[in-house]
């Protein structure tokens, strides 16, 4: 199995003392070329196991393993794309998305040249020369994810890379990223709290519970491929939302009271 | 730039000279007090084709130059170190935040005790006053330094030096440049100041002579002349400063 997540749990302490439990017990599978959705409420533990996942957090307990291999330290084999603004605002594009190749020390020629293609991969020819602030936030993160790319990993793994764009711009990007998927047969973990874009990208979507987290279901999502944004007209589409929506409604309301009584 | 503020910088530059010819004749002020501004062109052209001149501006060149390298170069330094941390930067901060603030020609006295009445305190001037905006930008700098950069270079198995290499040495750049550009204007005027209280050559020491022999005319043109090289220093400092943030990745 290229990814498997087993038994994953973390407890934080928290400021007062108390200690707040982030996961429990969190296994998932990701299979080959697999498009993988993980969704579930704010405050669910999801990017603490994002973290756990790419091996910049250690777990209370459980293993991430890439291939059958544990991951202790190294994690050559998975690629993150982080939430946050993460391109270096000092580098032009091509510079950025040829980072990971100078960290492994590849010659100047070689790693443009590797570079380049997926920066076209991404849509970004022409802008190559580019830096960041001469950029829209949506080509940004598309640099993000070239830049994560072309470290060429087992395992694609993205934390709501498109948190920050607008809805339109968010779905559109969702057609781009289901190109590159099916051109690289990338296999893919994308955590999120959008629902549209969990159906309109994955084989499959995993519900987490709010606090502690926990997988609560599993749902196939058994839409025609190749898609494109369109689908999101369907029936069939609306129905899976409506499914996923009927999971994350108790577990959302949960966080939201549990926020509002925080702040009370 | 856009051709209209140009024109009205044109336009209060011509204000400015008619309010100064305007008040020179006026005969309102002491004789000589406000020198005609011709009197003072004239003599901005006489200190420019005179060698003596060169030799006070050479002085002070090699004053302001010294003391803002060896400022900065401490500056950068220290500010890397208080900042790596929060505690040393917590810890540090009233008393450089302090330092800064304070008129830094009152320690004058002690740096010629300590390096002489020659140039030495005057480079000492430069290089105290051009110290503490470098330092305070940097550790500020530090602070700054996107938590998000590190962990994408993490994720990609960077080793420590890579980090420090590729991801906080950029990061500095920009503050490093505030900073320095800081430092330069205070280095100008802490060696001028030093070199108008006590000093054997330099434009400050020239722009004193001359007003301890009541030549007004040359007095104003000795500062407007150094006013002209301090702005020339800052416009350079505004190029290299974008040069270096917009420089290609060396191989």
């Amino acid at each position: 199995m290229p990814l498997r997540v087993a038994g994953v749990s973390k407890t934080f302490a928290a400021s007062d003392g108390a200690s707040v439990q982030a996961l429990d017990d969190v296994s998932l599978e990701v299979r080959d070329g697999e498009f993988v959705s993980l969704i579930g409420p704010s405050g669910c533990g999801k990017s603490t196991l994002f973290q756990i996942i790419g091996g910049l957090l250690q777990g209370d307990r459980g293993t991430v393993a890439v291939d059958g291999n544990a991951l202790n330290g190294s994690r050559r084999d998975i690629g993150m794309v982080f939430q946050e603004e993460s391109t270096f605002p000092w580098r032009t594009v091509l510079d950025n998305v040829a980072f990971p190749l100078e960290l492994a020390g590849l010659g100047k020629a070689e790693r443009e040249e590797r570079a380049r293609r997926f920066v076209r991969l991404v849509g970004l020819d022409g802008f190559e020369r580019k830096f960041p602030d001469e950029l829209s936030g949506g080509m940004r993160q598309r640099t993000a994810i070239a830049r994560t790319l072309a470290f060429e990993p087992r395992i694609l793994l993205m934390d709501e890379p498109f948190a920050s764009l607008d809805e339109q711009t968010r779905i559109l990007l969702g057609d781009k990223i289901l190109q590159i998927w099916r051109e690289l047969k990338q296999t893919t973990l994308l955590i999120t709290h959008n629902i549209t874009e969990a159906v309109q990208l994955s084989d499959r979507v995993a519900v987490m519970t709010y606090r502690p987290g926990r997988i609560k279901r599993i749902v196939e999502i058994d839409l025609p491929r190749p898609r494109s944004s369109e689908i999101i007209a369907s029936a069939e589409f609306g129905r899976y939302v409506g499914l996923l929506w009927q999971d994350l409604r108790e577990e959302a309301s949960r966080g939201m009271a549990d926020a509002e009584r925080t702040t009370a | 730039m856009a051709r209209r503020t140009l024109a009205i910088r044109l336009a209060m530059l011509l204000a400015l000279w008619a309010v100064w010819e305007i008040a020179a004749r006026s005969g309102l002020f002491y004789e000589g007090i406000i020198p005609s501004s011709f009197l003072v062109l004239d003599s901005m052209g006489r200190h420019v084709g005179d060698p003596v001149f060169y030799g006070h501006l050479a002085r002070t060149l090699y004053e302001v130059l010294a003391g803002f390298a060896l400022g900065s170069a401490i500056g950068l330094a220290g500010g890397i170190v208080v900042g790596a941390h929060r505690f040393t930067d917590e810890a540090s901060a009233p008393y450089l935040h302090g330092f800064a603030s304070t008129p830094k020609i009152v320690f004058l006295p002690i740096l010629m005790l300590l390096f002489g009445a020659g140039p030495g305190s005057k480079v000492g001037m430069g290089a105290f006053s051009a110290f503490f905006p470098a330092v305070i930008a940097v550790a500020a700098g530090m602070a700054q330094v996107s938590p998000v950069h590190v962990k994408v270079a993490r994720g990609f198995n960077a080793s420590f030096l890579q980090i420090v290499r590729k991801i906080y040495l950029p990061s500095l750049v920009a503050p490093a440049i505030t900073g320095m550009r800081l430092g330069l204007g205070v280095a100008i005027i802490g060696v001028l100041l030093a070199e108008i209280k006590f000093s054997d050559r330099g434009l400050g020491h020239l722009a004193i002579q001359h007003y301890n022999f009541f030549r007004v005319a040359d007095m104003y043109a000795v500062l407007l002349l150094t006013f002209a090289l301090a702005v020339l220093a800052n416009a350079l400092m505004g190029r290299v400063g974008k040069a270096l943030l917009r420089r290609p990745v060396p191989a």
